[in-house]
């Protein structure tokens, strides 16, 4: 509130567009409350089949959101996020399943080894820029799915079954049943989605947004680029971890195909649906997809083409994606 | 202790030589302007002297310290600051938003990762501050791809201000604007804090006469003259090269 | 000794392969700006195309004919109707092209699942090249010299053609400089096309002469597609002369590394780009993209 105040001081009118709201914003909150309404009370009312396909587009929205900081923030198009997205299933297939750590030991550590991972890879992969930055963030996700193949430890190219869910019988409730892990899910996802909003609108999110629009203006005006992109590859990458984590809890397993170039494609083009540049357009994208994919399956075995050919209609035709057309509808400014 | 202090400085692209045995001296406060001919190398100058490009030979030295060369952000920080010839904004952000971040930069917050930006109410009044100045009030809530391009010229100048320094580098601020643009313009810069040193590419001698005192004239990357007014319109060399008869 | 001289020589072998592809995709970045993640299917597209061309015929020789074309007309048409118009309508970040072709990449991975399915098929080496050949007191199959032989023409055609040639010139200042061009008379969009189509043939070609040598199958064109682009990053994209020799020292490292430590499969290639990416990311040939 503070800008308000000093602008006030001078007598200048306050400022538009600094949290004044307006008739589209106001719907767009409408609208997420409801969201956000239903998906409280999901289980009391829908099948499991309901239940279950919500539980996977929240996983899909939260790795979605991860690759939408890189990409919609920052501007870094990465074609090889999934890559974190097996490491952490991987982590806690590792940590739980082959060395028998309890879950609360094996999903922080899990997350903070992608951390250091992640930076590293990070540090490598932001020397470059555009095109060479999507091919080499391509080469590293390829070396660690061929990792994956290669080492026994972790099953090869069988995986690892036996992911464990949350044990929960302290409170009488099981994590195996439907409903309970639904709500695990969503709580992680409202987590996941807060931390990022929070990093969206902080100062470091903004010096994001400024790279994506002018990288070369945000280092005249003393900004140590480098350090904010690493940053957002880090951040990016624990988010995709997170998802992978809750993934492989939801299938009780994990194998190499979670990290494959297919899947990194799935959820940047669930960004591109969803509107790349705000905090919910990646879950409104990741509903949308995995509910026409779920269609496309039933309809034809031959999902890879169909899929193929509606990644790039939409890459053709949707500028700024379903989000970014109903914002331009409305004026909204989320 | 000088401002700005180039001697012997040496570019060369391949075979290219841009800049050539350049020296060039900028004591604290002064205005100075950059005059020359398309391709005479007074960009290519800014750049080195921003730590974009590398110098081939040569010293140049900021505030009696040697430039860190490729680390333009150090330079930014250090108190000196440049406003480009084709505008480099932020365009689907609003002109509050561009001017802070640009005022953010040189805020201990800038690294914050989870309080809200709008929780750092100086960095914003600094802004609007800088607005202020610039006579963008008017246009700060609105997006930079709206604004005329006038407006998006002092949007341009404005944000090398907002890290507050000591000195500044104009590239052809007046390109493109119209007559009564330029008139704002050349008014803003007068009003500029006197301690501010300025080092202004103009091709518009109209604003070059109005806000420099002192003008060096490039031409194939080497100095031509260097001098007052008065100097540089009756020096023989420069009226061919450059100036042409009228302003004689 | 003479197991050195014999990787070596495949080395140069799969270096020729994955240069025909590193060159199709070098071509049309550099000059098009447009980054073909969907390039391997080309080359798996040639690969079927010549096994069907010497299944009809029982000879070996039209496949070489008939593999580069199905993908240079497929090329052409996707650079006329489908990127061309995304340019001009001005959603033309390479980036967003880049993912076109990524959409591409499925599609074309799932048609060819759906056509072929996933049996490996194969083309026989023709007769005439089925020998042996002493090389330095070496016996190396002869048709292996022909796909290194094969290479080197493309690379110095290639290389006369944009440098010295009119089309060349054309090409390189239609990427420049595209409304003067045109004001010339040129039909740049046709050109671009038929260079897409170039690119894309080439891929087809090594597609066939790959062939007898690997088998036939519809994910082949996807590993040495992944090899295809840590050539171009390391070479410089969109430097041919960066490619030619990337291909090289990328075709040398990995055959020689698969020989001698055979569980590191890809990991030599990878850690050869991170090193590189480390100390030039701008690939050893490519020029730091121009400042402000």
């Amino acid at each position: 509130m503070t800008g308000e105040i000093a602008c006030a001081r001078r007598g200048i009118a306050a400022v538009p567009n600094m949290r004044s709201p307006n008739a589209g914003r106001v719907l767009a909150i409408a609208a997420a409350s409801v969201a956000a309404l239903v998906a409280a009370v999901l289980p009391f009312f829908a099948a499991t089949y309901a239940v279950t396909l919500a539980t996977e587009i929240m996983i899909s929205g939260v790795f979605a959101s991860g690759i939408n900081l890189l990409l919609g923030t920052t501007g870094l198009v990465s074609l090889g996020q999934a890559m974190f997205l097996g490491l952490g299933g991987y982590g806690i297939g590792i940590g739980s399943s082959l060395l028998g750590f309890p879950l609360w030991l094996s999903i922080p550590a899990t997350l903070i080894a992608v951390g250091v991972v992640s930076a590293i890879v990070g540090l490598i992969c932001t020397r470059t820029r555009g095109v060479e930055f999507l091919l080499i963030t391509l080469a590293f996700s390829q070396m660690l799915y061929g990792a994956a193949i290669k080492l026994r430890i972790t099953g090869g190219s069988d995986g690892m079954s036996g992911i464990p869910r949350p044990d929960l019988s302290a409170v009488g409730l099981s994590s195996d049943d439907p409903a309970t892990f639904y709500y695990y899910v969503l709580v992680a996802t409202a987590i996941s989605l807060l931390g990022l909003w929070r990093i969206v609108n902080s100062p470091f999110g903004s010096v994001l947004a400024g790279i994506r629009e002018n990288e070369r203006r945000i280092v005249a005006m003393g900004y140590a680029v480098d350090f904010y992109k690493v940053g957002a590859f880090t951040l990016g990458a624990v988010v995709c971890a997170a998802a992978g984590i809750l993934q492989a809890q939801y299938t009780y397993f994990i194998n190499p195909d979670s990290m494959s170039w297919q899947l990194s494609g799935e959820g940047v083009l669930m960004v591109i649906i969803g509107g790349a540049s705000s905090v919910l357009g990646p879950l409104v994208g990741a509903a949308i997809f995995v509910l026409v994919k779920q269609g496309l399956s039933i309809l034809t075995g031959d999902y890879l083409m169909f899929f193929g050919l509606f990644f790039m209609l939409v890459v053709a035709l949707f500028r700024g994606g379903v989000f970014g057309a109903i914002r331009i509808l409305l004026g909204a400014r989320i | 202790m000088n401002a700005l202090e180039i001697r012997s400085l040496r570019k060369a692209f391949g075979g290219l030589e841009a800049i050539s045995n350049l020296d060039l001296t900028v004591p604290y406060g002064q205005r100075h302007a950059l005059i020359g001919p398309n391709g005479a190398g007074k960009t290519t100058l800014f750049n080195l002297v921003t730590g974009w490009l590398t110098p081939t030979g040569g010293d140049i030295r900021i505030a009696g310290h040697p430039v860190a060369s490729g680390r333009p952000d150090h330079i930014a920080r250090t108190g000196l600051t440049r406003s480009f010839q084709k505008n480099m904004l932020l365009e689907s952000l609003s002109v509050l938003e561009n001017l802070r971040i640009a005022c953010q930069a040189t805020h201990r917050a800038r690294r914050s990762l989870f309080r809200s930006k709008h929780a750092f109410g100086g960095v914003i009044a600094q802004a609007v501050s800088v607005a202020e100045r610039m006579n963008l009030v008017d246009c700060l809530g609105r997006e930079v791809r709206e604004l005329s391009y006038g407006q998006k010229r002092q949007l341009e100048v404005a944000i090398a201000l907002c890290a507050r320094p000591r000195i500044l580098l104009m590239d052809e601020p007046a390109a493109g604007t119209s007559p009564s643009e330029r008139a704002r313009l050349v008014a803003l810069i007068n009003a500029l804090p006197r301690e501010l040193t300025i080092l202004l590419v103009e091709h518009d001698m109209d604003v070059v006469f109005a806000t420099c005192e002192r003008i060096t004239v490039l031409n194939y990357g080497k100095v031509l003259a260097t001098g007052t007014r008065e100097d540089i319109q009756t020096n023989p060399a420069v009226i061919d090269a450059y100036l042409g008869r009228r302003h004689a | 000794m003479q197991l050195l001289l014999f990787q070596l020589l495949n080395g140069l072998q799969l270096s020729m392969l994955v240069f025909l592809l590193a060159a199709g995709l070098t071509l049309i970045f550099g000059l098009m700006n447009i980054l073909n993640l969907a390039h391997g299917a080309f080359f798996t597209l040639g690969a079927y195309s010549g096994l069907l061309a010497s299944a009809a015929t029982g000879s070996f020789w039209p496949a070489l004919i008939v593999g580069p074309m199905l993908p240079f007309v497929l090329g052409a048409l996707l650079q006329y109707f489908v990127l061309q118009p995304l340019v001009d309508r001005g959603r033309s970040t390479h980036l967003d092209l880049a993912l076109m072709t990524f959409g591409l990449l499925f599609a074309t991975a799932g048609a060819v699942e759906l056509l072929y399915g996933s049996a490996f098929y194969s083309i026989a080496i023709p007769s005439a090249l089925s020998g042996q050949v002493s090389l330095l007191g070496l016996s190396y199959p002869a048709y292996r010299l022909f796909i290194v032989a094969a290479g080197f023409a493309v690379a110095g055609s290639l290389k006369v053609v944009v440098d010295r040639t009119l089309i060349g010139a054309t090409l390189r200042a239609g990427v420049d400089n595209r409304e003067m061009v045109t004001a010339l008379g040129i039909n740049v969009n046709l050109l671009f096309a038929i260079v897409f189509g170039v690119g894309a043939a080439l891929a087809g070609f090594a597609g066939v002469i790959a062939a007898p040598v690997m088998s036939v199958y519809s994910q082949m064109g996807i590993g040495i597609v992944v090899t295809t682009f840590v050539v171009v990053v390391v070479g410089g994209l969109g430097n041919l002369k960066g490619s030619f020799y990337a291909s090289l020292i990328v075709g040398m490292t990995d055959t020689l590394s698969q020989a001698y430590l055979p569980d590191a499969e890809m990991f030599a290639v990878y850690a050869l780009l991170i090193v590189v990416m480390i100390i030039r990311p701008q690939g050893l040939f490519g020029t730091v993209s121009r400042v402000a």
